[in-house]
């Protein structure tokens, strides 16, 4: 292909090689690449539909340039469930408490969900509320969503403790 | 025990939780190519030339007017195809030839990838000749005022179009006059209602593959799959066999995919150009010019006896719909409706309705179809009439409402039906006791610097457009429902759902009716092919009549089953038990009283297949005969910050009365969400758009500078299309989840599937009404226009401290 770049990079632990021109987002290079599962919602940082984990850590892939995901590694909710005990978990209690409707927002928010739990998040609904803010829900209210997050938090605390 | 009433994992959970769920952009053909759009740069502006031939040499295939036409002429059409063709406005076309607001597409290109498309869209030339825009709907409706159209249809029929005005309607009943005559004291009041943008999550979007018999599969953003391919058939004089709307997953739709989308007739027609597939799908800033809810200006007038019986009363409602017609008629029509039906109003109701043509973003449906807007100025003027008369908020709406009984248009004037289930009393006195009301107080007695005040309002929305006699809009359903030879169950439906639940409701409705496990049901994947009409999944009726037809046909697959299985037992099929066996997770049949004699639902199925009897199977359409409303209530209390204008809500009651409950989370996840875009339209959302450039018989007040980074052009959107600008709710907005407090009345819908009514739009209805009457109560200020922004209390309360 002609001007575009060619970037290494892990994406849900497979090593691969691909090409994308300099301005490409990951967001787009992710979806040109078939990784459908990162939802594209408004391509301006805003609503967090496209939110991966980039070296384990949660990044909206629309505003990261694809070219500086070179050398680095990407999970999309593909290659966690299944894989990630936090996010089966965190699946298994959205679906218990309703927290879906459209389903658009749903792989995001649990991909910044299992960040906020990654980083020591405590089982506080308005730490999480905050948390969880960057990630816009236009169905649901939020409200079963931080019940869904909540319960998961409240069950790690008690693991440690315990 | 029955799964009506009890929490299932949603049947499309896992997909949605793993990102295997796929929407219409995740659609891939080999192939493909990615169409953009040439959007309109002003207004209002005759297209004049577009020349396409450097776009081409660049490989591109590109779609103008002329390519549109059939026999020399352009289809005319009306995206919205749930009135019948007598009540339906049409006036637009797959492209124009005349732009009619900032960014109206008016030519497609499409080429091997996205960028190269970009790049061949800029090499088009396009020759305009501009008009200057009017922006405000009364201005619209004065002399001298720009026209955007000379002509449009209804139906068959062309009409002219005068100073603007698409739609009025005049719909009185009783004696107005003389109600207001009989009146102790008359009230009036204006009210208005802003723009504001869905913001549903999933852009509008659509992908097109031609096939080799010259017909096109398609898979698109729609609430209705038969509406997409039956306009797609007229524009592209296409025969319905050769055109397959698929069924796929909506990210979110709130009204705004009701209508068929602008870029679905443009991304097929541009395929069967190319005769490759193609994909087109909107930016966030492109859907923000897509489509936008109604703005309203109300005039109201109530009179009242000094008893508490209201004696009639008067709506006005002039409506900006923008640059086309997504159906203004019916929407006047309902609005009629959604205010004839709050109160009784001694049988004496007036209605005056005009719906005008302005050079913006046309407005479609938008959860509720007028009823928020409706509802906010009828509660606000109920909370206004009790406080100004001494009354108590609550007694006198228990005095004035309409309930079972009483007559109830579900949409509009010639839909109606006699109200049979009804939670509004229980909700009023039961939440009146819940959220201590009689504690609440006069603003005159509140002091300090946050004020705490409770407000309530009422209302509902129709559970579907059915009806004892055809009316206005179309209303039917259809299923196709089949025992499986192992006893397991295929439901195939066309019926959306657009994240509520519907289809978790359908699965249940049969898994009741044929007493199989609802694991052994299963919802197939389907499109217009292989189903027959459903009309859309608006106007809260995926339930009720998704739901009720799939009932129907369930109870006629089951009367198959009895008499198969009478045959094999050698019994009258009416002396028959069907029940559920969860040891066996299968349903089983026995002879009443004989349980040793039973056979499973799967051997029933599987002899009825081997002895060549048939299988156990029916397809059928229903309509359903009524209209029931679902009634929902808001309590409210509001925390309003004299400081700095601020408004929080610190608790909420929400009573929805949905007949029977059959998922209880999702029906609560209907009021929640509900409430949350009920918080937005009433404290932040307004669509507000520079508007300097338009036409005025007024001399132009010196315009307030606009504060951006970016210039902004005439007709342009203040927030550039950008959700960043657009303030939507986040998780931290919303009341604590403790201090949300959902319940639901004991009502049961007897005509409805299980005692089931709808619920979705009636979730929104009355929270306006009841967050602006508690703002109210806490500061003694009321507020007449959405949005209620922390400058414009700051402002209100200032203004009121200097008198």
């Amino acid at each position: 292909m002609s001007g575009t770049l060619q970037i290494s990079l892990k994406i849900n632990g497979e090593s691969r090689v691909l090409h994308t021109a300099a301005h490409s987002s990951l967001l787009n290079l992710l979806r040109d690449n078939g990784y459908f599962d990162v939802k594209c919602g408004c391509e301006q940082g805003d609503c967090g539909a496209c939110t991966v984990l980039l070296d384990g850590i949660a990044v909206k892939s629309c505003v990261i340039l694809a070219m500086n995901c070179d050398g680095h590694e990407v999970r999309t909710i593909k290659g966690l469930g299944g894989h990630d005990r936090l996010t089966s978990r965190l699946q298994k209690a959205f679906v218990e408490h309703g927290a879906i409707q459209c389903g658009f927002c749903t792989p995001g928010m649990i991909i910044a969900a299992g960040d906020y739990l990654r980083h020591d998040g405590r089982a506080d609904r308005e730490q999480i509320r905050r948390a969880m803010s960057g990630n816009l829900c236009r169905c649901t209210g939020y409200q079963k969503i931080i019940d869904a997050v909540y319960e998961v938090a409240a069950e790690l605390e008690s693991e440690v403790c315990g | 025990m029955t799964v009506i009433g009890t929490d299932v994992a949603r049947l499309d959970g896992i997909a949605k939780l793993t990102g295997k769920q796929q929407y219409t952009g995740d659609i891939l053909i080999p192939g493909m190519m990615h169409a953009v759009l040439l959007r309109s740069p002003h207004p209002h502006a005759e297209i004049i030339k577009i020349d396409t031939s450097e776009a081409e040499k660049m490989g591109a295939v590109c779609l103008t007017y002329d390519d549109i036409l059939i026999n020399g002429q352009a289809v005319v059409y009306n995206e919205r195809s749930v009135s019948v063709p007598a009540a339906t406005y049409r006036d637009r076309t797959i492209l124009p030839n005349k732009a009619r607001h900032l960014y109206e597409p008016i030519a497609a290109v499409a080429a091997d990838t996205e960028e190269l498309a970009y790049k061949a869209l800029q090499a088009v030339k396009v020759e305009y000749r501009v008009l200057q825009p009017v922006y405000d709907p009364q201005e619209a409706m004065e002399e001298g005022a720009p026209q955007l159209y000379d002509k449009v249809y209804l139906g068959d029929k062309e009409v002219d179009i005068c100073n603007n005005i698409g739609v009025s309607r005049n719909i009185s009943q009783g004696d107005v006059e003389a109600g207001f005559a009989r009146a102790d004291r008359i009230f009036e009041q204006d009210f208005e209602l802003p723009r504001i943008y869905h913001a549903q999550l999933e852009t509008k979007g659509c992908v097109v593959a031609p096939e080799p018999d010259g017909g096109i599969t398609v898979w698109a953003t729609a609430q209705s799959i038969h509406g997409n391919r039956q306009l797609l058939g007229r524009a592209l004089n296409l025969p319905l066999s050769k055109i397959n709307v698929k069924k796929i997953a909506i990210g979110g739709a709130f009204g705004s995919s009701i209508q068929v989308n602008t870029v679905t007739p443009i991304c097929a027609a541009l395929a069967l150009k190319a005769r490759r597939p193609v994909k087109l799908i909107s930016s966030r800033e492109e859907d923000f010019y897509s489509h936008q809810k109604y703005p309203v200006r109300f005039h109201v007038k109530m009179g009242v006896t000094n008893e508490g019986m209201i004696t009639a009363a008067e709506l006005s409602a002039l409506v900006d719909f923008g640059a086309h017609q997504v159906q203004p008629l019916p929407f006047l029509g309902c609005v009629a409706g959604w205010f004839a039906s709050l109160y009784q109003y001694g049988g004496n109701i007036g209605f005056h309705g005009t719906a005008v043509y302005t050079n913006k973003t046309p407005c479609c449906a938008m959860q509720g179809y007028g009823n928020p807007q409706t509802n906010f100025a009828i509660e606000s003027m109920i909370d206004i009439i009790s406080g100004e008369m001494g009354f108590d908020a609550i007694e006198f709406r228990l005095k004035n409402y309409r309930g079972v009984g009483h007559e109830f248009w579900g949409q509009g004037p010639t839909i109606r039906t006699i109200i049979k289930s009804c939670g509004v009393e229980e909700s009023l006195l039961k939440g009146r006791e819940i959220m201590g009301w009689s504690g609440r107080g006069r603003h005159t007695d509140k002091q300090g610097r946050i004020r705490h005040g409770l407000g309530v309002a009422r209302g509902f929305h129709t559970s579907g457009t059915g009806g004892p006699k055809e009316g206005e809009v179309i209303d039917y359903s259809s299923a196709f429902i089949k025992i499986n030879e192992d006893g397991s169950v295929d439901v195939v439906t066309p019926v959306m759902d657009l994240g509520g639940g519907t289809w978790d409701a359908i699965a249940k409705f049969v898994s009741e009716v044929l007493q199989v496990p609802l694991q052994r049901v299963g919802l197939s994947p389907t499109d217009t092919k292989s189903t027959a009409y459903d009309v859309c999944t608006h106007a809260t009726r995926g339930v009720y009549c998704g739901g009720g037809a799939a009932y129907h046909v369930a109870l006629e697959v089951r009367k198959k089953l009895l008499e198969t299985a009478g045959r094999l037992l050698n019994e009258h099929a009416e002396n028959l038990e069907l029940v559920r066996d969860d040891d066996l997770g299968q349903g089983v049949v026995y002879v009443k009283g004989l349980r040793d004699n039973q056979m499973t639902v799967g051997e029933i199925a599987r002899q009825a297949q081997i002895n060549s009897w048939g299988t156990l199977q029916y397809a059928g359409s229903y309509r359903q005969k009524n209209c029931p409303p679902c009634f929902t209530t808001h309590f409210v209390e509001v925390a309003v910050d004299t400081l700095t204008g601020e408004i929080t809500i610190p608790k909420v009651l929400i009573y929805g009365d949905c007949g029977t409950v059959v998922n209880p989370e999702l029906f609560g996840g209907q009021l929640i969400g509900s409430f949350g875009r009920g918080m937005a339209y009433t404290l932040y959302e307004n669509l507000t758009m520079n508007e300097e450039g338009g036409f005025t018989t007024k001399p132009q007040a010196a315009s307030e500078p606009i504060y951006t980074s970016q210039p902004v052009k005439d007709g342009e959107l203040l927030n550039h299309g950008a959700l960043a600008d657009y303030k939507l709710p986040t998780s931290s907005e919303m009341p604590l989840i403790e201090n949300v407090l959902v319940r639901h009345t004991d009502t049961y819908e007897p005509t409805g599937p299980f005692g089931a009514k709808g619920i979705a739009e009636s979730a929104i209805a009355s929270v306006q009404a009841a967050i602006a009457n508690a703002i109210y109560n806490a500061i003694g200020i009321r507020f007449y226009r959405l949005p209620i922004t922390p400058e414009i209390v700051l402002q209100a309360i200032q203004k009121k401290a200097v008198k």
